[in-house]
């Protein structure tokens, strides 16, 4: 059995909100700032040669997570073993076999071409001299980028501004790439071009740990999902499994125009034939949503709930299982709240 | 390839990289022509002027404080000084901030590199500039006011510059490392910049200064520097007659070197506990 590629045992960030000034520290004030924990006891082991995705919404704790993996971060309190290295005990080892895409495009020199922005990485990450041509040529060509490697990135789009970054992670060829929210910013096609690269490092054998917000993207791309939120991981699967965890072979969403504090008879009527997994009520609006075994069933009964409550059903939406409703279960809330 | 030496073609590989990014902006030479011209000939016009057009007993007087009567190589050494001071006192940090602004930072501390790359590659990057201030401020000294400093007394000038560089890169350290924990340093900057300027006779002599001022001057680095080089370039001084402020110097750059890892260690230690390294 092979090391894991990455682990943690119970990692906490705690970080401080507010300031103590210098004169509450000399007059030895009691130190009134609030605490919050951004990773809150996360217990994590990546395989080797897996894509394993970390997602949750805005705020979940992902990016600081991968911050301490990558040693730009001290934890608080738990063990992290990069690649079987303490990143605290050793941090400049698990640099050199590391590459991580953290700030994406605003991490590279706009006023540098891309072969120039490379050639000094290369160095930074001690690629030998006679390594270095070629190294840059092969991150690169994974990336797409060959020929607009002489461009200035001032010119590049989003999306190979990104590529670039992921160009430059690869470039001390290292077994374990960590991407935070990689395709964010970037248009469904640049996306899709990403997620390609992605996939791509995995058939080299690299072992790669991505963050997103993005549900389709944790579906498609990962081949293990942990659901972080409020700094902890509420669930940690594969794709399908976590899909399954939902008891419904399909999710109903419904507009229901009500009265002003209508809809609980609605809501009463439909969770009897599938389970209400979330309702929001917005300018007059009920929005529903409800798992069911078969949506053949729960609509009609639904347009009869809201018939009898004098309500109407403005808007319909039979969708298969994803992981935002694997996080609704869970959390109760949506991803993008 | 050892970590040294992997660690000196990242050094090369970070000047390089400013030098090529300054090259895109070149606007900015015509500043590095202009100022160091205009500036102290402001000065050098004043001081004619406090002193009757060169009236001989002012002059004299001024050599009694000064050392020498030559009050425009006095003014253009001491501004070169001042603009040598400025790069190198606040390089460092300039290059760490600017990075943190941008972005780069993490990405370049997530690298094996030594921190000694991003600190000190970039301000060397500017020794060119620097060199070509100095070509341009001694053409302007000739032309403008008739001072040639001998060929043999600009090279021990150089000598003791380059033996001043380790106390101003550790004393720009000593800012670089508020950059890393606190962001915006730039006033400190400012503080200390004035202060430096004020203590340690870059316009005026030290003897000037009330004598308490002149005891603070004698722990500050540049206060040697900028003396010696007066002295070998204005009053014909050799290397032996300065050993013994440089050795001073020397001495406190040792503690300043100390006292500036420490600090900065202390302070990245600080800035990945907090999460300040992204932060600006």
């Amino acid at each position: 059995m092979t090391a894991p590629a990455v682990e943690t045992k119970d990692l906490v960030k705690v970080f401080e909100r507010g300031r103590r000034t210098i004169w509450q520290r000399l007059r030895r004030e009691p130190d009134r700032r609030e605490r919050f924990s951004a990773v809150d006891g996360i217990d994590l082991r990546v395989e080797s040669g897996e894509i394993f995705g970390l997602l949750g919404p805005n705020g979940a704790g992902k990016t600081t997570t991968m911050k301490m993996l990558a040693t730009l971060l001290i934890p608080t309190s738990g063990t992290i073993r990069v690649l079987g290295i303490d990143p605290l005990e050793r941090p400049r080892e698990v640099r050199a076999r590391l590459g991580a895409m953290l700030s994406g495009e605003r991490s590279l020199y706009w006023k540098l071409t891309g072969r120039e922005n490379l050639e000094y990485f290369a160095a930074l990450y001690h690629v030998p001299p006679k390594e270095t041509n070629p190294r840059i040529a092969a991150s690169l060509a994974a990336v797409k980028l060959s020929d607009r490697a002489d461009d200035y990135v001032e010119r590049y789009s989003t999306g190979m501004r990104q590529r670039l970054a992921l160009a430059r992670a690869l470039l001390p060829d290292p077994q374990l790439v960590i991407l935070d929210e990689p395709t964010v910013g970037l248009d469904p096609q640049a996306s899709r071009d990403l997620r390609d690269r992605v996939r791509e490092l995995r058939s080299q054998g690299r072992t790669v740990l991505l963050t997103t917000h993005y549900m389709e993207e944790a579906d498609q791309l990962c081949d293990r999902v942990a659901i972080i939120d409020h700094g902890r991981i509420v669930a940690l699967d594969t794709p399908a499994a976590l899909k399954r965890t939902i008891r419904a072979e399909e999710i109903v969403r419904l507009d229901i125009g009500v009265a002003a504090d209508g809809g609980r008879q609605v809501l009463e009527r439909l969770s009897r034939v599938g389970t209400v997994a979330r309702h929001e009520r917005t300018n007059g609006t009920l929005a529903v949503t409800v798992h069911c075994a078969s949506a053949r069933d729960l609509v009609p009964a639904a347009f009869d709930a809201a018939r009898a409550e004098g309500a109407t059903v403005q808007h319909v939406e039979v969708v298969p299982v994803t992981l935002e409703d694997v996080f609704i279960s869970l959390t109760g809330r949506q991803l993008r709240e | 390839m050892t970590r040294l030496e992997a660690d000196l073609r990242a050094f090369a590989a970070a000047a390089l990289k400013e030098l090529r990014i300054t090259r895109r902006y070149p606007a900015m030479y015509l500043g590095m022509i202009f100022w160091p011209v205009l500036l102290p000939a402001v000065w050098v016009l004043m001081a004619q002027a406090y002193s009757g057009g060169n009236d001989a007993r002012a002059i004299a007087a001024f050599a009694a404080r000064a050392g020498t009567s030559e009050i425009a190589g006095f003014v253009f050494v001491g501004f070169a000084m001042y603009m040598w001071l400025s790069t190198i006192l606040w390089g460092p940090g300039t290059a760490l901030r600017r990075d943190q602004m941008q972005g780069s930072l993490e990405a370049t501390f997530l690298t094996p590199a030594s921190r000694l790359v991003p600190l000190f590659a970039p301000p060397m990057a500017a020794l060119p500039n620097i060199l070509l201030t100095f070509g341009v401020m001694g053409i302007a000294l000739w032309l403008l006011f008739g001072v040639v400093p001998a060929p043999d007394a600009a090279i021990r000038a150089g000598v003791i510059t380059l033996l001043g560089l380790p106390a101003m890169y550790a004393i720009g350290t000593l800012f670089a490392a508020g950059v890393l924990r606190y962001g915006e340093i730039g006033p400190v900057v400012q503080i200390v910049r004035g202060t430096f300027v004020l203590a340690c006779g870059i316009t005026f002599p030290v003897a000037m200064l009330p004598a308490w001022a002149q005891f603070g001057a004698a722990l500050l680095p540049p206060t040697y520097i900028v003396a010696d080089i007066r002295a070998v370039l204005l009053r014909g001084f050799g290397l032996a007659d300065v050993v013994g402020d440089v050795l001073i110097t020397l001495g406190l750059t040792v503690v300043i070197a100390f006292l500036a890892v420490f600090l900065f260690r202390a302070l990245e230690t600080s800035a990945r506990r907090t999460g300040m390294l992204s932060r600006f």
